[in-house]
């Protein structure tokens, strides 16, 4: 066991590209579910969205990946009438189906052989980032700080960059959730009935909160993309969405600190498992009175088992996570 | 008509050019990977389209269809294409050892489909070199131009779309019941259906019984499953006064926890059962379909009226559907509403497992094989009314129908985008579903 290096990895992950893109992901996300109590479970198409609009504008129409930004808010505005239209209206669950269906649509869409010759199929859009890459200030071939936080040149960059997103996000939130736009919100959270009858249109206000939250998660789907250098589409599975959540939950929703400090956390416990189940299943699995209890192949399921046990957990003892509020989780309204 | 069959024709060579092209460049890039020594060893790959002319099977080659090679650790040998003419590639490979064949079904030409989609990954074994090449088959049927006419294509989509729609329609009646007996929406139901499966895979392969014998069992098993999911998780969730969102976001986790505890006992791949795996379809007037098939569908009807009956005759089914409707006012006419609660998950779960076991006779058991069926099994409820049992039955067998028979216009790969139009459509004209009751539902 090398607890030195677990212990390295898990706390440069505390800090790394994962939890920043998580973050993002998270601050749109609870800007529905948080703020305004909207059940949005494909959050991951939002990011999509993202991913997709710089990788295609950069790879099929020969202009500038900065075009992609515009063409993603595009996608993400069509997505949100998509899925807001029909079900906006109606009981939270409803969007719950319509996100959690169109999500998993979007991803077999944009990896049908059908329209490869847009979205690239399952392979995806790859080395788009070029345009990202230059404007680095600093030198690829180069260590950057110290450890356990060191990282090349070109990662530097990245995370830099993503953090500061997160937070011109995080203040953007702050702010608007303290102004009577976002005080709307949290009403239409609390009691629906009573924001309308205060003449309010519930209807667009909870379509904007939509929009606003997707926006941020096509930020996140894009350093995603740029991280890697490319866009896969299973990165952008329905399970992801659930992993936000998961992270959102435990930092505190409705709270913008909760959705930039758990994902932090969220990632932090993951490394950490996932370093630890590594480390002693390397040397063969682990066997209890010859009973195989884990391969080295079986540490993936299992992690992913603790986030789901995870989550179960938190939304029974401790739905307002590490920040949050109980008095902020009241989300029974049916 | 004649200017399209040409047009199709260019299209599929342009096509076949297309992943000939695609095939050349990475099978330049991987074929670093594993070297393929001068060993004489080779995999011969074929692939054929059966066509029924005149009551006889005639073969024809099909050239241009991807097929991935990896041995047995999961190294990519290479990625190869079908010749021309033969419809045939030999595959140099270094040693006796265990390998896949991957065909890539995507690479097929459009309308051509593998007989059983199943079958797309041939395994071999380190001793089936007998000779110094073995001989890989892989056979379509083609949906499109050859061979059947536009009725046949379309009684053949409407029978397989009744089969999975009988099995949608089964899973679903305790979702919605679920659903309508303590408002939960229940994400993890898919997890059910794969619990099914799961459970008669481990009985019937693991330990050798005959599925006959062992289906009671299992479906007996999957009801205690689903009174044990409500006795630990959601009898303590609502004792505790938490939430109906909560729930939900709870019943996502079950479902995340699950399937991984599948994925780690089960592993990835999707495997058949040991009974009735192997047979030949055979002709129904128009339609070609396996005994096996035939037989679960006949038997998922009986069910399924059963299921009905039961709600609309028996006292307890009456319970059942007067808590769905409004709990309050049934536990207030002296119902024991808890016990009708845990009659609706014992039933549900049953059901459920029942669904699991004929999909996996259909298509083989995997771990996932719930979790792609639950956006199906939503749209039906959505489309019968949520909470209602007989709206339930109506929209999944619907839903099933209307997916096997999209297949026909949108690629199969997308076939399941037509259930998401449907779940918009019906939320935009009638969001109570056909048989909800106009209520609010927002």
């Amino acid at each position: 066991m090398d607890w030195l290096k677990i212990l390295e990895n898990t706390v440069s992950s505390l800090v790394g590209i994962d939890a920043a893109y998580f973050a993002l992901a998270a601050l749109g996300l609870n800007i529905q579910f948080g703020y305004t109590g909207l059940l949005n479970f494909g959050q991951a198409a939002f990011m999509a969205c993202g991913a997709y609009g710089i990788g295609m504008t950069a790879q099929y129409f020969d202009v500038s990946m900065w075009y992609g930004i515009p063409i993603a808010l595009a996608f993400v505005v069509i997505l949100s009438l998509l899925v807001g239209i029909p079900t906006l209206r109606l009981r939270a669950d409803y969007l719950a189906i319509v996100t959690i269906a169109t999500a998993e649509i979007v991803r077999l869409f944009v990896r049908s052989v059908r329209f490869k010759r847009f979205f690239g199929g399952s392979d995806g859009i790859n080395s788009f980032s070029t345009q990202f890459r230059d404007l680095s200030p600093f030198d690829p071939s180069k260590q950057y700080g110290f450890r356990p936080f060191q990282y090349s040149g070109y990662t530097f960059w990245t995370l830099i960059v993503a953090w500061c997103l997160v937070g011109i996000f995080g203040f953007v939130v702050f702010y608007l959730m303290r102004s009577p736009w976002g005080r709307v919100l949290k009403a239409i959270r609390e009691d629906e009935d009573a924001v309308r009858s205060l003449g309010k249109n519930v209807y667009s206000y909870k379509m904007q909160a939509l929009v606003m939250g997707g926006v941020i998660g096509m930020f996140s789907g894009m350093v995603f993309a740029l991280d890697r250098g490319s866009v896969q589409p299973d990165n952008y599975s329905r399970d992801v969405t659930f992993y936000v959540l998961t992270a959102l939950v435990l930092g505190g929703v409705a709270k913008v600190s909760g959705s930039i400090v758990g994902p932090m956390i969220f990632w932090g416990l993951y490394v950490f498992s996932d370093n630890t189940l590594r480390e002693l299943t390397r040397d063969g699995g682990i066997s209890v009175f010859g009973v195989g209890l884990l391969q080295k192949s079986q540490v993936g399921p299992v992690n992913y088992m603790l986030i789901g046990i995870g989550l179960m957990l938190l939304m029974t003892f401790r739905p307002q996570g590490i920040f949050g509020n109980r008095k902020e989780m009241a989300l029974d309204g049916r | 008509m004649q200017e399209r069959k040409t047009f199709h024709a260019v299209l599929s060579c342009v096509k076949a050019l297309v992943v000939l092209l695609a095939a050349l460049f990475s099978v330049g890039a991987s074929s670093s990977l594993v070297h393929a020594a001068d060993s004489g060893l080779s995999i011969d790959i074929s692939v054929f389209d059966q066509v029924v002319v005149n009551g006889t099977t005639e073969r024809q080659p099909v050239p241009g269809v991807t097929v991935l090679v990896k041995t047995e650790a999961g190294v990519a040998v290479g990625e190869f294409v079908t010749g021309t003419g033969t419809g045939t590639v030999s595959v140099p490979v270094p040693e006796k050892a265990g390998y896949t064949v991957e065909l890539v079904l995507s690479s097929l030409p459009s309308g051509m489909s593998l007989i059983d989609e199943n079958k797309a990954i041939a395994v071999i074994t380190k001793d089936a070199f007998t000779t110094s090449n073995k001989k890989v088959t892989f056979f379509t049927g083609s949906v499109g131009e050859s061979g059947a006419s536009a009725f046949e294509r379309i009684a053949q989509r409407f029978a397989d779309g009744v089969r999975l729609g009988l099995v949608i329609a089964m899973c679903s009646v305790g979702l919605s019941l679920i659903f309508g007996t303590t408002g939960l929406t229940n994400f993890a139901h898919g997890e059910m259906v794969a619990f099914g499966g799961l459970t008669m895979f481990l009985f019937n392969v693991t330990l050798g019984i005959p599925l006959l014998i062992a289906a009671p069992f299992v479906v007996a098993i999957g009801g205690l499953f689903g009174l044990a999911i409500n006795g630990l998780v959601f009898a303590k969730l609502r004792n505790r006064g938490i939430g109906l969102v909560s729930q939900l976001v709870v019943s996502v986790g079950l479902s995340i926890m699950l399937r991984n505890i599948f994925l780690y006992q089960f592993g990835g791949r999707t495997k058949p059962f040991g009974d009735f795996s192997m047979q030949t379809a055979k002709s129904f007037g128009p339609v070609s379909m396996t005994p096996r098939d035939l037989t679960t569908a006949i038997l998922s009807l009986i069910v399924l009226v059963a299921v009905a009956l039961f709600l609309s005759r028996s006292r307890t089914g009456k319970a059942v559907r007067a808590v769905s409707d409004n709990p309050t006012l049934a536990s207030s006419t002296g119902i024991d509403t808890q016990k009708i609660i845990r009659i609706v998950w014992f039933a549900g779960g049953a059901l459920a497992t029942l669904g699991g076991i004929f999909r996996g006779l259909d298509e083989q058991v995997g771990f996932d094989m719930g979790s792609k069926l639950i956006f199906l099994m939503f749209a039906g409820i959505t489309l019968g009314g949520l909470g209602s049992a007989y709206g339930a039955l109506i929209g999944g067998f619907f839903v099933g129908i209307l997916v096997e028979m999209a297949s026909l216009v949108v690629p199969a790969e997308l076939k399941a985008a037509p259930a998401l139009f449907i779940l918009i459509v019906v939320l935009i004209v009638r969001p109570q579903g056909i048989l909800g009751r106009k209520q609010r539902v927002g």
